[in-house]
């Protein structure tokens, strides 16, 4: 019983780490409409890029997140303005395919550069336990996790609500030629999207590291969590998300629980599937209005 | 009449070109060197995938990017009859086919109610679980797999003649879908899906039909493949590199073309050969070139040609009287 308690917390502690994760893929896909095949490498680019500089140069996590958080933004907004946007208007296809080509391309620079070995970002947080009682623990890490990632979520709420930026993206992913006919440059904001979508990436990738070990062929696993936290959240919806996540971690715990950690993974993706069979359209579509 | 003249020459001229070829190809494992008939057994598998992902894609509007479900089972089925079961590996093939075609019935009927992005992730979704199922299936040895020896004792060319037969079969079958009345039905799906629902075309039963014939081919070509390999590991048989390889073929060749699978496998399979010492980047080279390609010519090599010089071997369209006859009802 104590072992299924720790299962269910840690479920729900993880599942604040896979919002974290598929807070971009929502973004983009609750804006934009498009499906970025890229975004699992791209945070795990971001995460080769924190570990480069904390361990290289800087020494400090906060300044690598920093560092990274900047040159992530700046290539979302050069990938969206030189890339995708160029073929965003020609139905669905050419976009999910010109990020499909930049995944293969990012997977095969990191490891010719990295090579295929799997890496963690070492941090005294990693491994000790916070809370220990003769019931449960909590680690720390995980912790971290959940509150940065709901800081995150409340801060882009936020954002998305009371600004300006934010007004113009709602705006344009509502009801597009209106919002040009009032003088929003679409491809702009999409570009600013995009630039918003790498910075949470960022933040998840230096998390993963710190969390997990990685390689460079783990962009394809964090790319379906994504692509799962927003199926089952519902697309654009932040809250959504955040419970998207938390269903998410909790099935692959339970499901360990059940049938064995090693089908840890495989519960995950199939409540995935069952939930895309049933409600493809989110379990908590609609609950934004 | 002058104009039919010229028609008629060119057409001659066409099927001259293409004898020519077909001879070629099955006349090589006698004059040509043994890693240039490997090469061209390479070009014909990869032809039948990228082939089998057109007709998905290209021509159904089904963007799958869980083509390694396919692979992974043929080749699966391939190494257990052969290996546990010890039964003829022709029998393993065509099973390869045919677990292929049970899995997509089995997943059709809630596959097909997603729509668009949905279906394609779905699919790569199902390539993943069904990975991490195998990897922890103790029938087939966890995730150490087995060695095909069945291969051991077989000649570059009878596997060559094997790959020729799918490769070829591939084009043909494609060829002769598109020129029946569902080939038809297709494109205007593709074209038009409500408008080719009100104009009678079965929507459900057309992807169905075409699912299960590019599962089918698919299966059998991921068993001759790993006949090739000679040996499987439930990580390399479902990765996602089968689809990968797939759509940038597609891609580079022209989506939508008979003649772009051809051309872009020979493209994939030569840069790959090519850069052999260098896995990573004959890939990021791919990864480049589709790009370009979908920025610059959409329609990939094959368009491109099609749209300046009007070249067009296997064409898909018939002449009006033909398709009259075909639409009356």
């Amino acid at each position: 019983m104590e072992v299924l308690l720790q299962l269910i917390l840690n479920g729900i502690l993880l599942g604040g780490l896979y919002a974290m994760i598929g807070l971009g893929m929502s973004l983009i896909f609750g804006i934009m409409g498009i499906i970025n095949l890229a975004h699992g490498d791209l945070m795990i680019v971001s995460t080769y890029m924190s570990m480069v500089v904390a361990m290289r140069f800087s020494g400090n996590v906060f300044i690598a997140l920093l560092i990274t958080v900047v040159v992530m933004i700046i290539i979302g907004f050069l990938c969206q303005t030189f890339l995708i946007n160029k073929v965003i208007d020609k139905g669905p296809e050419p976009p999910l395919l010109i990020t499909f080509g930049l995944s293969i391309i990012l997977q095969n620079v990191l490891l010719l550069i990295f090579g295929a070995d799997a890496k963690n970002i070492p941090t005294r947080v990693s491994s000790e336990n916070i809370v220990t009682t003769p019931w449960f623990s909590i680690s720390e890490i995980y912790l971290i996790n959940f509150v940065i990632s709901i800081v995150v979520i409340l801060l882009l709420s936020f954002v998305m609500k009371k600004t300006y930026f934010g007004r113009a993206i709602r705006a344009t992913s509502g009801d597009i030629v209106a919002s040009e006919l009032v003088g929003v440059n679409t491809k702009r904001i999409y570009a600013y999207t995009m630039a918003l979508a790498m910075a949470t990436a960022s933040i998840a990738g230096l998390l993963i590291g710190m969390t997990f070990t990685y390689s460079p062929s783990t962009g394809t696993q964090y790319l379906i969590f994504a692509f799962g936290v927003v199926v089952i959240g519902g697309m654009g919806n932040l809250v959504g998300t955040l419970l998207g996540g938390i269903i998410l971690g909790l099935s692959q715990m339970v499901g360990s629980y059940f049938f064995g950690t090693a089908y840890q993974l495989f519960c995950g993706y199939i409540v995935l599937l069952v939930i895309l069979t049933f409600r493809p359209q989110g379990l908590f579509a609609g609950a934004r209005k | 009449m002058a104009l039919t003249k010229t028609n008629n020459a060119a057409a001659s001229v066409k099927i001259v070109v293409l004898g020519i070829i077909v001879i070629l190809l099955f006349t090589l494992p006698f004059w040509a060197p043994e890693n240039i008939v490997m090469i061209f057994l390479l070009i014909m598998l990869y032809m039948s995938l990228g082939q089998m992902w057109n007709l998905l894609a290209g021509y159904a509007g089904l963007v799958s990017l869980g083509q390694q479900i396919f692979i992974g089972l043929g080749g699966y089925s391939l190494a257990v009859i052969t290996e546990v079961y010890h039964l003829n590996f022709l029998l393993a093939i065509f099973i390869g086919g045919v677990v292929s075609v049970i899995f997509v019935l089995i997943i059709s009927q809630p596959i097909f109610k997603m729509k668009g992005i949905y279906f394609s992730i779905s699919t790569w979704v199902i390539a993943e679980a069904l990975a991490l199922y195998f990897l922890n299936w103790a029938f087939v040895g966890y995730g150490l797999g087995f060695n095909i020896r069945t291969t051991y004792e077989m000649s570059t060319s009878f596997l060559y003649y094997l790959s020729l037969v799918l490769g070829l079969g591939s084009v043909l079958l494609v060829y002769i879908i598109m020129r029946t009345k569902r080939g038809l039905a297709l494109m205007a799906m593709r074209d038009n899906e409500s408008a080719a629902e009100v104009m009678g075309v079965e929507l459900y039963k057309t992807k169905l039909t075409i699912f299960l014939i590019s599962a089918f081919i698919t299966g059998m070509t991921g068993a001759v493949l790993y006949l090739n390999i000679s040996f499987i590991q439930p990580y390399a048989a479902f990765s996602i590199d089968w689809t990968v390889a797939s759509v940038v073929i597609v891609i580079i060749g022209g989506i939508g073309t008979m003649e772009g699978s051809i051309i872009g496998a020979v493209v994939y399979v030569i840069l790959k050969q090519f850069l052999y010492d260098f896995p990573g980047i004959s890939m990021i080279i791919l990864g480049v070139i589709a790009i370009l390609i979908i920025l610059i010519a959409p329609k990939g090599i094959m368009g491109m040609l099609h749209d300046k010089f009007g070249w067009e071997v296997l064409s898909p369209r018939r002449s009006p009287k033909k398709l009259m006859k075909m639409i009356r009802f």
